[in-house]
């Protein structure tokens, strides 16, 4: 390793400890009791966590959340990326009006919908259902957006290759182009779930029933748990936090090595 | 039976001026039809207004005598070689030959024994499990066109498939190309610039200019009797020779009119003229192996003609140029091929 490259190497590291310290600092505090968090101690224990999973459900809550968002992403990504194979290859009436109000949708703040949304479902009967939750966040215009960008930035010759050789629309799709696209849309895919889960304003507002209660919700009640006078048991709420950020992180190096890297070369002269 | 058929087809892209201006053609079934012509003059636009991928502003294709126009390519069962090859470039080299056959369900193990055998064929075997990324130029062309050739299809369409090739290689594929127009009496329409390609492959040849099609007829009629001063000039090399008619002795015709005389019908010789001859004076000599060319100034402008080796004149005789009058063709002021004999 050249100097140079070692000095990067330090510079990095030493942003990923600045970026990391709240991080860190918050899995170490839910690791010991209110107690010694109040008095200045240190006593390890693990009770926070039985605690978070026995006494506040947050097993259920995690299970939530990984379904919601889980729907929601695989859903959303079916949804943005056939939207985004049409606008990028075929030519139909008022093509580029349907996009232009895609594109408008990304000015709209999400707030403004949240009133209609609520009223729509709740005329269809879906607050406090899982559909209710995973429902009005599959549309999502960034999305197909975005994808739309990746794929006109693909050779159009390897979709007529694949109709030459037989394929249908679809089969040009699935075959051809999302195997292309796939670091776009894991990309996406991870914003799209990363957006959901930390959506709180809309689970907030659709589910009343605790069983239903993503981990964003269960974490904001815990706030009004109190292990004293005017307090807040910290290292229970970092405990649920840390239960809330894992499978993120864990998530995110699962998927890290299809973000990068494009894969077109070679196909065409 | 004809295989494809070509009604008044014209043809312009959404920005630009017309490529296609009411072009016709009859291809029989079986045929091996090459299109040669200057680049950008239509080609490619037309093979894929033949594939499906181009839609016709007006006039009708038909396809195994069922009208096409409106037949989207997936349906039109003809394999085609991209100029650009377009390889699918997330599929291993076998993977890309078998996935026409995938598609229309054949079994894994029949369609990877025939992407085998075609690989062997085109010299691919060694990289079989290659992305196209790892490839050369030439290795990516022979993956297209194994992708055609897997297919067994009564219609390929095929652009420019061997220009990337070494001269070897060109050989020994267009002898493969032969071979498989042959074993499957498939009908062939194959684009190339390529002289020789275009003279021995052709059962019939188009030449085309401007989008219009000049002359589309036999490689011999094509060369023996070029229905345009362009299609003379197009194919042979080195090209024929043109010079206005009236400063030839002893060559028909008169004012406007452009004798045509090809470089293998014109003899160098030495000394005084006897009957019929131009003084000329030697530019250049381009040695090609057994024959050289010889590029020459005369009064009447300037001619090119084959001579063999051991014949080439010494630098400083004097010289003319003998030529065969009863072989020379006439073209008009418009270009176009006139009879006066
Ligand atoms: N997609 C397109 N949009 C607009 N114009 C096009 C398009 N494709 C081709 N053209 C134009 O149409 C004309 C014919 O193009 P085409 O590709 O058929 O030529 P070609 O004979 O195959 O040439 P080459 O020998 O260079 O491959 C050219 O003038 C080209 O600029
Ligand atoms: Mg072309």
């Amino acid at each position: 390793m050249k100097l140079k490259d070692k000095g990067l190497s330090a510079l990095a590291i030493a942003a990923g400890i600045v970026f990391l310290s709240p991080v860190l600092y918050s899995i170490w505090m839910s690791f010991q009791t209110a107690q010694s968090y109040y008095t200045g101690g240190f006593e390890p224990t693990l009770g926070n966590y039985a605690t978070a999973i026995g006494q506040y459900n947050f097993a259920r809550y995690l299970f939530n959340s990984l379904l919601v968002s889980g729907l929601v992403t695989i859903a959303g990504l079916a949804v943005a990326t056939t939207a985004a194979f049409a606008f990028a290859r075929f030519d139909f009436k008022g093509r580029d009006l349907l996009f232009g109000l895609v594109v408008a949708t990304l000015m709209i703040p999400s707030h403004i919908t949240l009133i209609p949304n609520y009223l729509t479902l709740a005329r269809a009967g879906l607050l406090d259902t899982y559909a209710g939750l995973v429902l009005p966040a599959i549309s999502n215009g960034f999305a197909a957006f975005f994808l739309r960008q990746y794929i006109r930035g693909i050779p159009k010759a390897l979709d007529e290759a694949a109709y030459m050789d037989g394929a249908t629309p679809l089969q040009v799709l699935w075959r051809v182009i999302v195997p292309i696209s796939r670091p776009a849309i894991f990309s996406m895919g991870l914003y799209i779930f990363l957006g959901e889960w930390n959506n709180y304003i809309w689970p907030l507002v659709a589910v009343g029933k605790q069983d239903l209660y993503t981990l964003q919700l269960g974490l904001a009640r815990l706030y009004s748990i109190n292990p004293g006078e005017g307090l807040i048991d910290w290292p229970l709420v970092m405990a649920a936090s840390t239960i809330t950020i894992l499978p993120v992180l864990f998530g995110f190096f699962l998927v890290e090595r299809h973000l990068v890297r494009g894969i077109t070369m070679g196909a065409v002269k | 039976m004809s295989a494809v058929d070509l009604i008044d087809i014209r043809k312009s892209y959404a920005n630009g001026s017309p490529v296609l201006h009411g072009l016709s053609m009859q291809i029989q079934a079986g045929e091996f039809i090459v299109i040669v012509g200057p680049s950008g003059c239509g080609k490619s636009t037309l093979l894929r207004l033949i594939a499906g991928l181009e839609r016709a502003d007006s006039g009708e294709i038909r396809i195994g005598e069922q009208r096409a126009n409106d037949l989207p390519p997936q349906h039109r069962d003809i394999a085609m070689i991209f100029q650009n090859y377009a390889l699918y470039p997330h599929m291993s080299v076998r993977e890309n030959i078998a996935f026409g056959l995938e598609l229309r369900g054949m079994a894994k193990a029949e369609r990877n024994a025939r992407a085998d055998s075609v690989a062997h064929t085109l010299q691919l075997t060694p990289y079989l499990d290659r992305k196209p990324a790892a490839l050369s130029g030439g290795q990516r062309q022979r993956v297209a066109m194994g992708r055609a050739m897997a297919r067994e299809t009564s219609i390929f369409l095929m652009d420019e498939p061997l220009s990337n090739l070494d001269n070897a290689l060109r050989i020994a594929m267009r002898t493969e190309i032969k071979e498989l127009h042959r074993q499957l009496g498939a009908t062939m329409v194959y684009v190339t610039h390529d002289q020789t390609e275009a003279l021995s492959l052709a059962d019939r040849i188009a030449v085309m200019k401007d989008g219009h099609l000049l002359q589309f007829d036999t490689p011999e009629a094509i060369y023996d009797r070029p229905a345009h001063r362009f299609v003379a000039g197009f194919l042979g090399a080195p090209p024929m020779n043109f010079l206005p008619s009236e400063r030839v002795p002893g060559a028909l015709g008169g004012k406007e009119i452009t004798i045509g005389l090809r470089p293998e019908h014109l003899k160098v010789r030495t000394g005084e003229p006897q009957g019929k001859g131009l003084p000329v004076r030697i530019l250049l000599s381009e040695m090609t192996g057994a024959t050289v060319i010889l590029h020459c100034e005369s009064d009447a402008g300037r001619l090119t003609l084959n001579c063999a080796r051991s014949e080439v004149p010494p630098p400083s005789a004097a010289l003319w140029v003998e030529y065969d009058l009863s072989k020379a063709l006439y073209f008009d002021a418009a270009g176009r091929l006139v009879n006066l004999s």
